[in-house]
């Protein structure tokens, strides 16, 4: 048996709670507020405290899909991403890099909302980077 | 926010103005029931009736989209009273003379007959701001989701420049963050126009210097922002687009016309933790690790930059967004490669970012956090902004004129729509809908509907009412409330089923911000089918 | 091994004795005390063991170990609020006898003691607006009992309506372990909207409070609301020990009426329809 109590931030609203999950042997069995925390002292609302329920919903996306004739496919990483850059080269080529927008997220990290942006403007050569901020 | 959560239990005023806190920053309502026991007043002025509202000192109704009226009447009050801090506004603001010109026309009872909030209340509220120490000012999406939201803010600004608030503890302009990382992700240059740090893509030595760094010549021409691409999708000049955790098809404004554009696209990539509204319309969908299955670091609305730590193992085969992010930028010719993971990746950042983030590193932040600005590696983290002065230097005053929202109720539409969040849920509800105990709170959508607008359409709880604005119809159970004024609806955004963004516009947004006005519709109702 | 303290070391005896085989207490980790389970296969570990300052509901934890691991040997430091709970769980069957070795440690300073109260944080000064209420923290429910009725009544209403219906209460405590909660009971208590139903939510949880709460003070300080819940509990464990001379958390009986019926009443909670469709 293997328990352990992993530091962490809520992932719901901006005020950024300090939270503990409590994993029993590689499963997430709760969420709890992490009482020295300086944003919130040992104390979550009702989404914070049942953050791990979604994480561990049954219907989490657990393989990449890929639509063919209206209806989606599971695939493996390396299909998943030979397709997905084969297309986005094709609208690259034929519509120019403006062509291509990207939504980065306010739910990523830092570190990938980073590279989503140095995606955008490096590898398309777009500055069509935007996020949900307004809405 | 220019100040800090600490910081606000020190405020002798706190004013709360478009903000639910109780149900959406629950643990920043317990600042502020921290700061009123502790002997702050409490000023709430919401157009709906809110808990916080309840617990004030003094709580007022403004009708919708009156936020810059509402202002400007306290402001003319403080001027009228001479309660401004005249040397603070000497030594640190510019542009007073045109601002307390355009606010001497904002009487009380103008205000009154504009907002629809006693005169005498607007002087009291003028009263508690200006003359109970610092004040603090909070505010979160009622006050930015308007066509005049930019207006709205400068208006937020205006007030607090005007009694000494800004740089000081205890005040300070606070906007609260809806989602956990919205500015992580706008320090990260998660727009159009900036790179990390708001350095703009319109600098040639920013492009420069990040064209060098990432060995690519990158554009100078500014971007697309969300409502400008689903245009451009319509009109066929943005062909692909790449979603990363989001649900566009339920958090934009108006669904018709977004529907439309997303369905022209010739290709449509979602990077998801669930199949989301959005994904389901997608060409690819690529599964995502959630919050509790990688590393990395969020950015709270304190400004704090803190560390999330891997719990967990990714389910399936679903990876962190960074990981999908290097695999596609690899297989499309540009490689990204980072053995140290997010840590090597927020160093590469941090190294490009130098007034905000250069001096922190993963092993400074610890569990607390840093908070930005925080420019070498000695420095402590900034708890509280504009202490010296302003970033443009002198605190500059707009003189700003109301301006109704861009739709206001007519004798075709005669009811005002506004939208919202609700305690249990979050969002587009991909997150909370699917958790249990959150699901038991608040298992579908609704319509708050006042009484007595229910006793005459004879709508009674749970009967199907039908919204009809000019951009589209749909139907929602009543529940039937106080809480919001007579002639107002309220709906939550959290359910798909009940779309909200069926009835909002997509036309009327701020023209700076390019926000959507969420929060002010004109709609009809009626009675659809009793429950 | 560096100089070991006397606990650290009894840890360490019982993991490699193999008397237990995890050991629950904290461990700092960047300044910040955190719960952490020792086990034998990291037994270098014992040398970070401390006892506190922070205080989580060990016990929880080990019912979920427990649950998991019926015949797990569990070890946790605990102090005289987590041998009650031990206790209560023990006599509602979530541990058995016997499935947890504690080891003791001395929580309060003495001049605290004399409350038969527990401090192991600098507890937040109470506001001034509420010193003047006569509300000052940890009050005996003796001194309240004397205050007016109306101004109790007012005193409670105020601090409901800031409930921000978080369920922390319930959460955190270490003998809540129901899988069907009556705050979750949609005939009992209305949903939706904030705060919850006025005073009801609140009384529910005190009424099954009464011959279970073992005054540990986790609820109060995870309240967002920094609701008194301590107190309000302590009245309904008073009564309890008035009328049946029952004390919460010692003893080897159930208390003196089973709020739980032979069969639960409730259906789970329904999860994915919605999702689903």
């Amino acid at each position: 048996m293997e328990m352990k109590f992993v530091p962490s931030i809520c992932s719901y609203c901006g005020t950024g709670c300090g939270v503990l999950f409590e994993v029993l042997d590689g499963e997430l069995v709760g969420t709890l507020p992490m009482k020295t925390h300086p944003v919130n002292h040992g104390k979550l609302c009702i989404k914070g405290w049942n953050l791990h329920e979604h994480i561990n919903s049954p219907l989490r996306l657990k393989n990449p899909l890929l639509k063919t004739f209206g209806r989606f496919t599971k695939v493996d990483w390396d299909k998943a991403m030979d397709v997905t850059a084969d297309r986005l080269k094709a609208v690259i080529a034929a519509h120019g890099p403006d062509s291509v927008g990207v939504l980065v997220s306010a739910k990523m990290t830092n570190e990938e909302n980073y590279l989503a942006q140095k995606f955008a403007r490096a590898a398309i050569g777009t500055n069509n980077v935007d996020h949900c901020a307004r809405l | 926010m220019t100040n800090s959560y600490d910081d606000l239990e020190t405020a002798g005023c706190i004013f709360v103005v478009g903000s639910n806190t109780t149900a959406c920053h629950p643990l920043i309502a317990t600042r502020i029931y921290r700061a009123k026991e502790r002997g702050a007043r409490v000023i709430v002025a919401d157009p709906r009736q809110t808990q916080i509202g309840n617990l004030a000192d003094l709580s007022v109704h403004h009708r919708l989209g009156s936020d810059v009226a509402l202002l400007n009447g306290m402001m003319h009050w403080i001027i009228e009273n001479d309660w401004h801090d005249k040397d603070y506004i000497a030594a640190r603001t510019e542009g007073f003379e045109a601002l307390a010109a355009t606010v001497a026309a904002y009487s009380p009872q103008r205000v009154q007959d504009i907002t629809g909030v006693p005169a005498d209340d607007i002087k009291k509220m003028a009263e508690l701001y200006a003359t109970c120490g610092s004040a603090a000012l909070l505010y979160a999406m009622g006050i930015t989701q308007h066509t005049t939201g930019v207006d709205n803010v400068k208006s937020c600004c205006n007030i607090a420049l005007l009694c000494g608030n800004v740089g000081v503890a205890g005040g300070g302009v606070n906007p609260l963050r809806g989602q956990n990382n919205v500015q992580g992700a706008c320090d990260m240059g998660g727009l159009p126009n900036v790179f990390t740090g708001y350095q703009p893509v319109s600098d040639p030595a920013v492009v420069e210097k990040f064209s060098k760094a990432w060995g690519r010549p990158l554009s100078d021409k500014p971007g697309m922002t969300i409502t400008d691409m689903i245009s451009a999708m319509l009109d066929g000049r943005l062909k692909a687009l790449y979603v990363i955790g989001e649900n566009p098809k339920l958090s934009d404004p108006d669904w018709n016309h977004l529907q439309h554009a997303l369905n022209r696209l010739d290709l449509l990539i979602v990077q998801e933790l669930f199949l989301s509204e959005t994904a389901q319309i997608a060409d690819v969908v690529l599964p995502a690790a959630s919050v509790a299955e990688k590393e990395g670091t969020f950015t709270n609305s304190e400004r704090r930059c803190s560390r999330i730590q891997k719990a967990i193992e990714p389910v399936g085969n679903a990876l962190a967004d960074w990981q999908i992010i290097c695999k596609l930028s690899t297989a499309m010719g540009y490689p990204m490669d980072y053995p140290g993971g997010p840590e090597q990746i927020f160093d590469e950042m941090a190294a490009l970012t130098p007034k905000s983030y250069a001096g922190m590193s993963y092993q400074r932040m610890g569990l607390n956090g840093l908070q930005w600005p925080c420019p070498d590696a000695n420095h402590p983290g900034t708890p509280i902004l504009h202490t010296q002065q302003c970033t443009r230097g002198l605190g500059k005053f707009h003189a700003i004129e109301y301006q109704d929202p861009a739709e206001m109720p007519d004798e075709e539409y005669p009811y005002f729509l506004t939208t919202g969040r609700m305690f249990a849920h979050f969002h587009t509800g991909t997150m909370t809908r699917i958790s249990s105990h959150l699901d038991h709170e608040q298992r579908s959508g609704y319509v708050t509907i006042h009484p007595d607008d229910a006793a005459r359409l004879e709508i009674a709880e749970g009967d199907l009412v039908a919204i009809t604005s000019r951009r589209g119809q749909m139907e929602a159970p009543a529940q039937i409330s106080a809480e919001v004024p007579p002639g107002n609806l309220f709906l939550p955004i959290h359910f798909g089923e009940y779309p909200a963004n069926m009835l909002t516009s997509a036309e009327a947004f701020d023209p700076l911000a390019k926000i959507p006005e969420f929060k002010v519709s004109a709609v009809r109702i009626a009675k659809a089918q009793a429950a | 091994m560096s100089a070991m303290t006397p606990i650290q070391e009894q840890v360490h005896q019982w993991l490699e004795e193999e008397r237990v085989d995890i050991f629950l207490a904290y461990r700092i980790v960047e300044g910040h005390p955190l719960p952490y389970a020792f086990t034998r296969e990291h037994i270098e570990e014992t040398g970070e063991l401390v006892t506190g300052p922070a205080r989580y509901s060990l016990e929880k934890f080990a019912t979920h170990i427990a649950s998991r691991y019926p015949d797990a040997r569990i070890g946790m430091v605990a102090r005289d609020c987590n041998q009650r709970a031990l206790n209560v769980l023990r006599v509602w069957n979530q541990l058995k006898e016997g499935q947890v070795e504690t080891v003791s440690v001395n929580c309060c300073p003495s001049d605290l003691r004399a409350h038969a109260d527990c401090s192991y944080l600098e507890r937040r000064p109470v506001g001034v607006v509420k010193q003047q209420l006569g509300q000052v923290p940890n009050q005996a429910v003796a001194d309240v009992d004397a205050q007016p009725s109306a101004e109790r009544f007012d005193r409670w209403m105020y601090e409901f309506q800031k409930c921000i219906k978080c369920y922390g209460c319930r959460n955190i405590c270490p003998v809540c372990f129901c899988n069907e909660c009556s705050l979750e009971h949609a005939e009992l208590i209305g949903t939706g909207h904030l705060p919850p139903d006025i005073p009801i939510f609140h009384l529910v949880r005190a009424v099954h409070m009464a011959g279970r709460c073992i005054d540990c003070g986790l609820c109060e300080d995870a309240c967002p609301a920094e609701i008194p819940l301590r107190l309000l509990y302590r009245k309904v464990n008073a009564i309890v020990k008035d009328l049946f001379e029952y004390e919460t958390g010692s003893g080897d009986t159930l208390p003196p009426f089973s709020i739980l019926g032979p069969k639960p009443t409730m259906s789970p909670t329904p999860l994915l329809a919605v999702a689903q469709e």
